[in-house]
Parts: structure tokens; sequence; C-alpha cells
């Protein structure tokens, strides 16, 4: 279904902008509230929850035993999709998996993949017979805004404790996933002519295009996507790249609270 | 129901393998109001089950086919999260999923004043995030909270309990290992102060007088549920008073 | 609708709860009789004034009637018509016969493009839901300037008080245009710091319903205007 979006709503966007105001007051810089819960699902063997604002993402973490690919007998494969069903709000309609939320899948899982965190290697049970297969699913319960951030937050959080079930499948001791850092995503939409962290609903209703950057431990570029209508400067980007490495040092403490508990 | 061979699901005392008696549920915790994108929504923890339903409308039949000139049609979609079961499932609907979905529909227009609204239709989302048995019967309880919490006039709530057999005994609310290797299921919608069934399923094999203690079960469980609905919405709103 | 006004004496009762013996008194909205007992079909607070027994909804959609006035949004332009996204669950049509200006058959886009935001008022609803909507009228016109707030419609009646007396309080506070339509949608004009300020206080009604008085937020602004001043 395509939204509606009140020509009010997008000259009222332009005139917060030039005062350097937001809908919901908050600064251009200022995210709304973020909660992570993990383990909060029986039978994913590693789950989490992810509230960003009135936005409510799940991610399941699942293995599977599988024969290697030939080419890489020692590499065992990750796989992550995101689901945008018609509970998330209601513009979504039910059907086949919608271009959305393939791109939303696809930006997480090359943010987690491009990272390095998972060696494939280390999912290798016996080379060339049997390997592990990882795979994330999100799903995305309330849309109000930013669901990219809450998808790549929960899917990482959900991975970092997930436990490989292998005594499931007879294949040795239970163990915790080997995860060796934490990829987090920043998102910036254009409101109002100018890029803000964190839009919500009624923001990303009225504004324009959205950039999300991934960035590992170290602050490197993992994962970037432009989407939805729109062109910017290498100026502009310089701008949200400095709030991106604030933002996702900020959400990688996030998770190792979370993980510490 | 599965085979009921060398699985051993009573202990000798009477009570059950997770310790509960024969007549006992599982814990039950229902949340109102917790997807903000919805007009109305519910979580509920059964066991450990976890589920959400979110409610969108009344809002236009679309298409127009489906459109009721006489009253809303109320389009339900049951769905288990890829990593709600031991093994992943893949994305997409089934013929169980399907199945349930309709007789979930059937059963919520039963209890939805219906022909307020000719020619609408309520969306009823239901999402299972984790499978213990039963799922389906958490599912009607979480959607009726949804729809009270949307505001869609019902003449009454539903609320989906299920009783069963193992090894010879009737037992309310079967878990996991009851539902595999047990002999029967009978999950049932009830509509707690009418004392009316909208929503029936059997399987398995039950005597008549099994059929009557396990309904005696149903409704028993089904009171104590209601009471856990109830206070669901009026915490959500009696919460925050002063 | 005065629920969450007179503090937490009122009960808040839910779908299927019988609420009280029926004989000699009228079922009002969200009730409804089944033989000697009145039952609640809805979730929200129990009323009981002039011997009807009635529901005031925690929750409702906007169900439009005849003389609603409305704030509307373009969402389809035909040759000689518009549909209009009236926050109900159908779209209400204007006709070109019905606007406020002398439209030629085939330029309807030249006065109103999908987007556009208008004050409107319902003509008519009929048993179907079909609703017409009109623009001809005193102060109905397509809005250019200011912008949309969405309140529920169960606060509406908060959100103006008796007589509109609190309405009128919001406008003096923040110096702002403020029409409230009956379809839920707010409109707000005026100075970037008074449109802030009144965004503030709808926002604030409609979380804290019950929980907080609408008059404790004007009271805030007024203060802080004086404070100001």
């Amino acid at each position: 279904m395509v939204e509606l979006v009140p020509a009010l709503l997008r000259q009222e966007l332009a005139r917060l902008a030039e005062d350097d105001q937001r809908l919901d007051g908050r600064g251009r810089w200022e995210s709304r509230e973020v909660s992570l819960e993990t383990d909060c699902l029986y039978n994913a063997e590693g789950s989490a929850k992810v509230v960003i604002g009135g936005t409510v993402v799940y991610a399941g973490v699942k293995f599977e035993l599988r024969t290697p690919w030939p080419d890489r007998p020692t590499q065992g494969s990750l796989m992550c999709g995101a689901e945008l069903r018609p509970v998330a709000g209601r513009k979504y309609e039910p059907g086949p998996p919608s271009p959305q939320s393939i791109e939303l899948g696809r930006v997480v899982d090359r943010g987690i993949r491009e990272s390095g965190c998972i060696d494939m290697e280390s999912l290798c049970i016996v080379p060339g017979e049997k390997v592990w297969g990882v795979m994330i699913d999100i799903h995305v319960l309330s849309d109000q805004g930013n669901i990219f951030d809450a998808c790549g937050l929960a899917a990482i959080a959900a991975l970092r404790t997930a436990v490989v079930p292998a005594e499931r499948f007879d294949v040795g001791e239970d163990h915790k996933l080997q995860v060796n850092g934490t990829p987090i995503m920043a998102s910036f939409t254009r409101v109002g002519g100018r890029f803000v962290l964190d839009a919500s609903e009624q923001e990303e209703l009225g504004g324009d295009e959205r950039i999300h950057i991934t960035l590992g431990d170290e602050g490197h570029l993992h994962s970037l996507q432009k989407g939805l209508k729109g062109v910017f400067t290498p100026a502009e980007f310089a701008e949200i790249f400095d709030v991106a490495q604030q933002r996702c040092v900020e959400l990688r403490n996030l998770v190792s609270k979370v993980e510490g508990n | 129901m599965g085979g009921y061979g060398d699985v051993q699901l009573l202990r000798d005392d009477g009570t059950r393998l997770d310790g509960r008696k024969v007549d006992e549920m599982r814990p039950v915790t229902i949340e109102a109001g917790v997807l903000p994108a919805a007009d109305g929504s519910a979580m509920i923890t059964h066991g450990l089950n976890v589920a959400v339903a979110a409610v969108y409308g009344p809002m236009e039949a679309h298409p127009r086919k489906i459109q009721r000139q006489d009253r809303a049609v109320i389009d339900v979609r049951y769905n288990m999260a890829p990593f709600s079961t031991s093994d992943r499932i893949r994305p997409g609907f089934n013929r169980r999923s399907r199945e349930i979905s309709k007789v979930t529909a059937d059963a919520l227009e039963s209890v939805v004043l219906v022909e307020r609204y000719p020619r609408s239709k309520i969306r009823v989302e239901i999402e299972i995030l984790a499978a213990e048995a039963g799922t389906r019967c958490v599912g009607i309880t979480a959607a009726a909270v949804a729809l009270a919490d949307a505001g869609i006039p019902m003449r009454d709530m539903i609320v989906g309990v299920a009783s069963g057999k193992v090894e010879d005994t009737v037992v309310l609310d079967l878990d996991k290992a009851e539902d595999n290797y047990g002999q029967a299921d009978l999950p049932v919608g009830i509509l707690p102060n009418t004392g009316e069934i909208a929503f029936l399923q059997m399987d398995g094999d039950l005597s008549p007088d099994e059929y009557n203690l396990a309904m005696e079960y149903n409704f028993k469980a089904a009171k104590e549920i209601h009471e856990i609905m109830v206070d669901a919405l009026q915490r959500r709103y009696q919460g925050g008073e002063a | 609708m005065s629920q969450g006004q007179t503090g937490a004496e009122q009960r808040l009762v839910t779908p299927g709860m019988a609420v009280g013996p029926s004989t000699g008194k009228r079922a009002g909205s969200g009730i409804i009789a089944t033989e000697d007992t009145f039952i609640a079909t809805q979730l929200g607070w129990l009323r009981e004034l002039n011997n009807t027994v009635s529901i005031d909804p925690i929750n409702a959609a906007y169900m439009p009637r005849s003389g609603d006035l409305v704030v509307g949004i373009v969402a389809e332009v035909r040759n000689n018509l518009w549909f209009m996204n009236i926050n109900g669950s159908f779209q209400g049509l204007l006709p070109m016969s019905l606007a406020p200006w002398k439209v030629e058959f085939g330029a309807a886009r030249q006065h109103m493009d999908v987007g556009d935001v208008v004050l409107a008022r319902v003509q008519e609803v009929d048993e179907c839901h079909n609703v017409v909507l009109t623009m001809k009228g005193v102060g109905l016109r397509r809005l250019n300037q200011g912008t949309v707030e969405s309140i529920p419609v169960q606060h509406i009646d908060r959100v103006r008080g008796a007589n509109n007396e609190r309405l009128q309080r919001l406008r003096d506070a923040t110096d702002c245009r403020i029409m409230v339509g009956e379809n839920g949608r707010v409109w707000i004009d005026g100075s970037a710091d008074g449109v802030s300020l009144a965004r503030h206080a709808l926002h604030a009604v409609s979380k804290e319903a019950h929980s907080k008085d609408m008059d404790e937020i004007l009271n805030e602004i007024e203060n802080k205007k004086k404070g100001d001043a």
C-alpha cells in the first residue's frame, strides 16, 4: 500500500529543519530510547528483542547441519533474512517478500558478514562433509520508524548470545557461538532537507532518502546502503559519518552491557 | 497425536514431568498494547510459548470480492516465526497455518459485533515467536485481548485453552512432550461470560467421559486465563492513574 | 466523553462483562442487554447518566456522521471528484459540485492534488458507509499552511473542554489558530514556538489521557508564557 504524504507534513518538516528542530522535540543527532533484551525466546538458539521508540523487532538464530559447498569444504555458512509482515504496520500487506524486506535483510546480512565477526572456518565440523549453517531471522513487529537500526542491533545481539546446539545434532557438546566483534548499524534519513539520526515514522513519511552505515569495532566501514529517492553530497556524508562513529560505540556498549548481565 | 510407546509422561505420584498436577495449567502472563504501530495489540506468554497479536481496522475491505454488504470480515493471519520451533520453519504460509487462520477467524467473527461495520475488514495478525504446544489457543487469547485493546466491540471475550490425554489420563494444557506423545488434544475457544464455545478442534482418542472431563478442565482454565486478560487490559489503562 | 476527569472511582470494563441489571434503564453506546442484565461490548469507562448506561471507549475508530467538521487529505483525483482520506474506514468523496470553486470537468487536479490538506464537512453518510464531503460553507477550504497533528478521537472532547473553553485557552496560550476535526486531526497554524507548544500539549493529552489533566498542561504553558513575558 502506498502511503499518503500530506503536503503540510513536508512543509512543516522543512520549517522545523530551518530552526534545527524535530517534530518530537529531539535534537538532530538524538536517538529515541533504545532497549535491548536477549535470550527471550525458547526454541531459538540465540534471540534478542529491540525496542526503539515505538519500533519493536525480534531476531532469532537457528542452526542446521549441512554439506559444505564443494569449493569451500571447510566453511560453514551464514544467512540473514528479515520479514516485514503485515503485523508491523497498516502499510504492510501479505504476500511474497517485498523488495523492502529483502533490502532490509540483505543490508543487515552484509554488515555482519563483511565485518568478519563470524569465522566461517569455525563452523566446520568435518571438512567436506559437515558444517554448520547459521540462520538469523529478523521479525519486525511494529514499525514506527528506523527499523534498520533495530534489525541490525537485534541480529548481532542474537548472534552474540547464541549457543550452538551440537548435542541435539549429535556432533559434540553445546557451546557458545564464536563471534569476534560487534558490527553496528547507524541510519540517517533526510528530513526537511537535512539528515537526522533515528528518524521517526512521521519523519520517514515526510522525508527523503536514507543512508545506512555499518561499522565494526575499530570504526571501519563494513556495509553502506543508500535507499529511496534522493541524492547527497560528500560533505553531508562526512558529517553523518562522524555521528555514526559515536552512535555505533553507544550501541556496542549497550550490547556488551546486556551480554554481561 | 504421535505414538505413546516408551515415553513416560506421568510420574508415579500422578504429577506430570514438569511438576504440574493433571488439572493445572502452565503459568500465563499477558500484556496489552505492546505494539505501538497497531490499533490494538497484546503479548502473551503461556508456559514457554510467546505470541503477539496486532489488530488493524476496521478499514475498507479490499479486494472488493471479499466485502460483505452486511458486516465486516475478519482477516486473520496466524504465522509461526522461522525461529519459533526446534527446526527452523521456512517463511510463508502453509496448509496448517492457513487452516488455523481460517478457524480462528470463524471463532472471532462469532464474538465481534461484525454487523456494525459493513464492507469493512478487521485485520488480526497473530505471530508465534516461541512455540511449546498449544500455539493456536495462545493465539486466540492474544487476538481477543488485542481486539479489545483496539476498541473493537465484542459481545464477549474469547479464551483459547486445551486439554488432552496422556497415559490414559485426562490432563489440562498439554506441554510439548505431552503434545508429541499424548493420546488426544482438545483445543477450544471459550466465551468466558456466556460459557459458549466458538472454537473447537480435537484429534486423538477420547471416551465420552474423558471428553467431559477435558471440557471441564478447559472451562476451569478459561476462567483463570480470563481474569489475567481482564487484568492486562485494566493494568494498561489504570496503571498510570495517580 | 468525560473519561478520566472524575478520577479513579470510574469503573473500567471489558467486553462481555456484566455491568448491572437492566431493569428501568436504557442501554447506551457500548452496551447490549441480555434478558435482565447489561453487558459491556467495549473496553472503556462505564458511565450512567439520566438512566442511560453507556461506555466511554478507551480506543475508538472514527465513524463519520453527517455534519462533522473533518481535516481530510486528498488521496485520489478523478476528472470530476476527489477522494479524501478522513482517518475513517472509508475514503470520503468530494464531488466537484461541492467544491468551493467552479471546476471544469477534467480540471479537478488544478485545484487540489494528492497530498493536499483540506477542511471539509461531512455532507452525508449512507447506510453502506459511503461518505460524501462538502467544502461549501464558512471556513471550509484548502489548508495551505500550518501543520496537522493526530489525536485519538475519544480524546477530542477533553481537548475542547466545555463550550470549547480549553481549546480557546490553548489557542490563547500558544497564539495559534487551531481547528479540531471530529476525525481526530487537528490543524495548527502560528509561530514556530506556538506550534511546538500546541503540539506538545496535544501529544501529552493523547499519552496521559488518564493520568494527567489537560488543564495542568495548559497551566504549565500559561505560566511559562507569563514567565517569559
